[in-house]
């Protein structure tokens, strides 16, 4: 089930609440667990059991990590337990990948492919429990959670498909005992609707157009079409993604969390490494944590250092997917944040202009790389970009004239909302009378963008 | 007892108040849920439905309106398009131009109309040019099938170009040629370059095609009313390929009825023009979704189904599909980024197709 889907807003998510709030507080935790397993299984009915099995395992593990009479065996512990976690998102995740390559580079069809469809949200919920892992072997966990505790950390549902990436000392005090009040309830539901609409009337309206450039095809665009398409593509994830963190956090609002904030207004930094704390910061922050300074960090000189700036970008970029194209995605921000590192990214960060347009122009560049996954049609995107043509450009002024005039709107309201002003207006009047029908009606504008694309399922990019 | 339920109740009123927002939800939903079951009642739905009772709450009727308002039919009622349908199928063994004098027909009420065509049955008004080539429109059949859907079946037949001497024409062809469609017309009309006027959205479906609300001129970025369009200026060729976003309202015969009754339309308002129907090109292995009604087998059905409207004398029928799908009938991967739609140069191919393909009259 998806937060967008009038499933989740007008069946699954009020009866859910009413229960979670009418229920005695001790049975919350039961209330919740029950409900995210119902939320997940409704979509993935066979993945619900490895999402259980991953709870479990997890929970035995960490219980064996923090036992005082096996302290001995902690490490041999974490060990079986990342292999345990790692390896199931290998299978479900790369393993088809790594063969097709072998396979390739023998040109022998050696080993079958599996062809497996990826577990919705195993990326998030693995990196959930290896940093609950972790954060057991490293002694900052001391008390043991129960077993519901635990599985609701794992597995509650506002968080669990789409992040952010929850550490559990931000929530462990929380999954005891939480106070659900009006003002939660009511700030949750207002945050769930702007993000809700965040991601159906931007994100989605803006993603038909680099939907229809895409469609005229890599290899075919002018300069200036290219360019928009990349803008179009950067505000369509940007959005989506940002809409899902909001919705997250509203949601966890309304049940008496505080999630951690994933997004910070990226596009408004000065250098790509500034743009990389404001972006999906709770991802950031795992990398940080339990790859790149259990590596060492930046405690072992330069060669290490850099050394370990290249893993941590490779997996940051295989993490997104599982492709040539997010490999190379990754490294490209590798190159950029070790150039940056020599001393430019301080110097552009004190820059008032410079280093908005330094952002604003590399950015949309790593998100083509990100977008599209077929090696052949990214570099004839990227040539466009730059004005190299291997034939004629058939996309150009006239298709760029009608862009710009369906799109232009769009694009001004995009904008609008990258920049920090819209939120911070809205935290400052959002119990005014005005604001509240302003999120109101962007709720049922989104519902109603909902209803007419899912009523024709071709309707959402019309033939 | 009673105190502690007075408290609560109390209790429940404040937390209400400090929700100002949650209460707006919660009215506006009632009153459109309540507008909706009352409009449900009066538009005679009755019973739970349990396969959409998870996607359409009752206020889905009250948004969706303006769908409903788009989808509406050509004809006024489903009598009238069969009777079309009828008609248009037993031209095939009168005369080639029977509707010539069937003016209006298809808004007037039934009763007119079967009246009108009967009469014009009767009148025979002029005879199929003398000795003039038919062409004949075949298939290819295979074991079809068993398909659970409201919308499609498994046809068993793939309609193919209908046989015909087809000369090879210029670009100066197409100057009186007309396109209606949706968005695959509308990438013939941006990258193949031809000078011809196209009629053509995104969304388009054969069901508005004729709507007084008009159809999107590419020339001029206007919606025009066809109604008007054709008849003030007389075109020679007349390229429909419409089907896609019907694929998932109502089934194949209501497509067919409808679709027959604006060639019958059209027939009489340009009672001169080639009318080429072209087949709806496939989608991609991976957009081809066997669960949902967007797959080869429902567009096949589609096509199956007009390609039978083709009389080999003035209504034509092209399938492009062979030039850019592999032998399974997918569109090739190449050839598309969204599975659905071809890249610009692909539409260079399809115009040398129809450069091919094209019907020359003698007396032109």
């Amino acid at each position: 089930m998806l937060f967008s889907s009038i499933e989740f807003l007008f069946r699954f998510l009020p009866v859910f609440m009413l229960i979670y709030l009418l229920v005695p507080e001790k049975y919350r935790n039961f209330v919740l667990l029950s409900g995210s397993l119902v939320f997940y299984g409704v979509g993935e009915p066979y993945y619900v059991l490895l999402l259980v099995f991953s709870i479990l395992i997890n929970f035995g593990l960490g219980r064996l990590i923090l036992n005082d009479k096996l302290t001995e065996y902690k490490m041999p512990f974490l060990v079986f337990a990342l292999i345990v976690d790692f390896g199931l998102l290998f299978i479900f995740k790369y393993q088809d990948f790594v063969v097709e390559n072998i396979n390739r580079l023998i040109s022998y069809e050696a080993i079958p492919i599996l062809d497996l469809a990826l577990p919705l949200g195993i990326s998030f919920y693995t990196f959930q429990t290896v940093s609950y892992l972790m954060d057991c072997y490293r002694g900052k966990i001391k008390k043991m959670p129960s077993l519901i505790e635990f599985a609701v950390y794992v597995s509650m549902f506002p968080q669990l498909i789409a992040g952010p990436i929850v550490k559990f000392d931000e929530v462990s005090e929380r999954l005891k005992k939480r106070r659900i009040s009006a003002g939660g309830l009511e700030n949750g539901l207002k945050l769930f609707s702007l993000g809700l609409g965040f991601k159906v009337l931007l994100a989605n309206q803006i993603g038909t157009l680099w939907n229809t450039i895409m469609t005229a095809g890599a290899g075919n665009l002018s300069v200036p079409v290219a360019w928009l398409g990349a803008f179009a593509y950067s505000f369509q994830i940007y959005f989506d993604f940002w809409g899902y963190s909001l919705m997250a956090k509203g949601l966890g609002e309304m049940l008496g969390f505080r999630l951690p904030k994933n997004f910070n207004n990226p596009y408004a930094s000065k250098s790509v490494s500034e743009f990389w704390r404001r972006w999906h910061i709770t991802l950031g922050r795992w990398f940080k944590e339990y790859l790149y300074i259990p590596m060492g960090g930046n405690r072992k000189g330069f060669v290490r250092t850099s050394f370990n700036l290249l893993i941590v970008w490779a997996f940051t970029g295989l993490w997104h997917g599982a492709g040539w194209n997010f490999l190379l995605w990754g490294l490209s921000f590798f190159v950029i944040i070790s150039i940056e590192k020599s001393g430019i990214g301080k110097w552009l960060e004190q820059r008032k202009i410079l280093g908005h347009i330094y952002v604003i122009a590399l950015i949309p560049i790593t998100w083509v790389i990100f977008a599209i996954t077929d090696i052949g049609q990214l570099v004839r995107y990227l040539q466009n970009m730059f004005g190299i043509h291997a034939g004629n450009v058939m996309v150009g002024n006239v298709q760029l004239m009608r862009y710009i005039k369906e799109y232009g709107v769009l694009f001004i309201f995009c904008i609008l909302f990258a920049t920090p002003y819209p939120m911070r207006l809205y935290r400052g009047y959002k119990n005014k009378w005005f604001a509240i029908l302003i999120v109101a009606a962007v709720f049922w504008f989104s519902v109603y963008e909902i209803m007419i694309g899912s009523n024709n399922p071709f309707l959402y990019f019309r033939f | 007892m009673r105190q502690m339920k007075r408290l609560d109740l109390k209790r429940w009123k404040k937390t209400l108040r400090n929700c100002p927002y949650l209460v707006v939800l919660i009215v506006t939903w009632l009153f459109m849920t309540v507008g909706g079951a009352l409009l449900m009642i009066y538009r005679g739905y009755s019973g739970f439905e349990p396969d959409t009772f998870w996607t359409q709450p009752f206020f889905a009727v009250i948004m969706e309106m303006k769908i409903d308002d788009g989808t509406n039919s050509v004809v006024q009622t489903d009598n009238q398009a069969r009777e079309a349908l009828a008609l248009l199928k037993e031209s095939d063994d009168r005369s080639g131009w029977i509707f010539a004098g069937i003016s209006g027909v298809i808004y007037e009420s039934t009763k007119d109309y079967i009246a009108k065509a009967e009469e014009a049955k009767e009148e025979e008004i002029s005879e199929p040019a003398v000795d003039a080539i038919v062409g004949q429109t075949l298939f290819t059949t295979y074991e079809p099938v068993e398909i659970d859907s409201i919308y499609y079946s498994d046809a068993g037949k793939v309609a193919l170009t209908t046989e015909y001497p087809y000369s090879q024409v210029g670009e100066d062809y197409f100057d009186d040629a007309i396109f209606f469609g949706d968005s695959r017309t509308l990438g013939i009309s941006d990258y193949s370059g031809l000078n011809a006027d196209f009629y053509c959205e995104n969304g388009m479906t054969i069901y508005k095609l004729l709507d007084e609300k008009g159809v999107v001129c590419q020339a001029t970025g206007e919606k025009d009313d066809l109604n008007q369009v054709l008849q003030q200026k007389m075109y020679g060729k007349i390229y429909i390929m419409l089907g896609m976003n019907e694929l998932g309202y109502r089934d194949t015969a209501y497509f067919l009825e409808q679709y027959a009754a604006v060639l019958l339309q059209l027939r009489e308002w340009q009672p001169d023009a080639i009318i080429y129907i072209q087949a709806n090109l496939h989608v991609s292995r991976e957009k081809n979704n066997i669960k949902s009604e967007f797959n080869n087998i429902n567009i096949n059905d589609k096509n199956a189904a007009i390609a039978t409207l083709a009389d080999g004398k003035g209504i034509f029928f092209l399938d492009v599909n062979p030039l850019f799908t592999d032998s399974e009938g997918y569109l090739n991967d190449d050839l598309t980024f969204d599975g659905v739609h071809l890249h610009a140069q692909g539409y260079m191919t399809w115009r040398d197709f129809l450069m091919e393909h094209a019907v020359v009259r003698e007396e032109d």
